[in-house]
């Protein structure tokens, strides 16, 4: 197929690499969000959103020196010895991976201040998500032109989805009792912004590295995008679910509701691990229709 | 608003085919030829590409060939056979690092004739 690169066993490892990379950059980013948005929710909660925010950064640190060995790897066409040659990793650190990592680096241990209660160590996080988002504009197709338009949508793209992916795992616990409702409307009610701006900016990205309705059915990178739009809209569609059914469900007391919610929250944590997949394998080994 | 938004779309037209990926544009001796002898061999890209490993493999296995450009970005690589090249079939594997960060690959090949 047009547009689609080789893969081998590197470029897999490759592509689960940058999709751990995203989910550990997302849920990062995702925790001060979280704590900013619901500074009054219950505190069992915001523990939880700060203590996987943590992790998750530290993860991420570690996954971008995974990155790095992984792509030295994968231009020196020596297998494990390019991994930790001297001259290739430095050639890595000389690309625009070089200089993302440095500042995904920097945003990662900067959101660990999310530890800290108070003004002070919530403003240091949300500095951090946003050069983590930031970082995202210094590589790969943002780059391209219009280089200030293109890095605007990814970093807003970044930061809506990680408001989106770093809430599930602390609606989940939220979700487990009636009280959590409250929290749960209330995350509804900024979804219903946040979500259109992600979607939005994600369609007007796509649509400027396709050129035209014919590109999206031509090439790989057209097939790819497709396989992620039809995983988002099931995304979607279990968000919709949660917000008009299951959310009042839970407020109203329904005995089953809790069970419910928290089912569809761990699907919709399904079907963002691959949504983050496919997005890993469109951006590391498809070439976007206007470039070809 | 209303200016914002055709500012937007006057820009989102004017998008022509953005840097991204630098591919190989052409090759010397081109791809599928046959040639009589390879006096260098050429990867032209249409943007800056940094060649970080080329292999060039025959009748007789791996060409020793002597690389003439660096290990720096360029849009023109060369690298230069040895002079006398055993007839048969020639592949040439390539891989680099395109100017946005993407790591890239290529193949071609091409037939040295009696």
């Amino acid at each position: 197929m047009e547009g689609l690169a080789p893969i081998d066993a590197w470029a897999l490892l490759a592509i689960l690499a940058k999709a751990a990379g995203y989910a550990a950059a997302l849920v990062a980013m995702g925790g001060p969000l979280f704590v900013a948005a619901f500074r009054s929710g219950p505190d069992d909660v915001l523990r939880l959103a700060r203590r996987l925010s943590v992790v998750a950064a530290a993860i991420g640190l570690a996954v971008l020196a995974l990155r790095f060995g992984v792509r030295s790897a994968r231009i020196s066409g020596m297998g494990l010895a390019g991994a930790v040659d001297p001259m290739m990793l430095s050639l890595v650190w000389d690309s625009p991976l070089g200089t993302a990592a440095l500042w995904r680096g920097v945003g990662e241990l900067l959101i660990v201040a999310v530890l800290i209660e108070g003004t002070l160590g919530l403003a240091v996080s949300l500095l951090g998500a946003l050069v983590v988002a930031g970082s995202f504009t210094l590589i790969g197709h943002s780059l391209g032109d219009p280089r200030w338009l293109l890095a605007g949508l990814v970093g807003a793209h970044l930061l809506a989805a990680a408001f989106w992916v770093g809430a599930l795992a602390p609606l989940h616990r939220a979700a487990g009792r009636t009280v959590g409702a409250n929290l749960l409307h209330r995350f509804g009610t900024i979804a219903s912004w946040t979500v259109p701006v992600l979607i939005v900016v994600g369609l007007t990205f796509a649509w400027l590295m396709i050129g035209s309705p014919g590109g999206l059915f031509g090439a790989a990178y057209g097939w790819t995008l497709i396989a992620k739009l039809v995983l988002v809209t099931g995304l979607l569609g279990l968000a919709a679910r949660n917000r008009l059914r299951l959310v009042p469900a839970l407020a109203s007391g329904d005995p089953s509701g809790s069970d419910r919610l928290r089912r569809s929250i761990r699907k919709e944590i399904f079907a963002v691990t691959l949504i983050l997949l496919v997005t890993a394998t469109l951006t590391l080994v498809t070439t976007p229709p206007v470039n070809l | 608003m209303k200016c914002i938004t055709l500012a937007l779309a006057a820009t989102l037209v004017s998008v022509t085919a953005a840097l991204a990926h630098s591919k190989a544009e052409d090759t010397t001796p081109a791809d599928g030829t046959t040639v009589e002898t390879v006096a260098v061999i050429e990867l032209r890209f249409d943007d800056p590409m940094r060649v970080t490993a080329i292999k060039v493999t025959g009748p007789d296995g791996d060409l020793d060939i002597t690389r003439e450009t660096g290990l720096n970005p360029v849009t023109a690589f060369r690298a230069l056979p040895p002079d006398v090249i055993p007839a048969g079939a020639y592949t040439v594997d390539w891989r680099g690092l395109s100017a946005d960060g993407h790591p890239m690959q290529g193949t071609f090949g091409f037939t040295v004739e009696d």
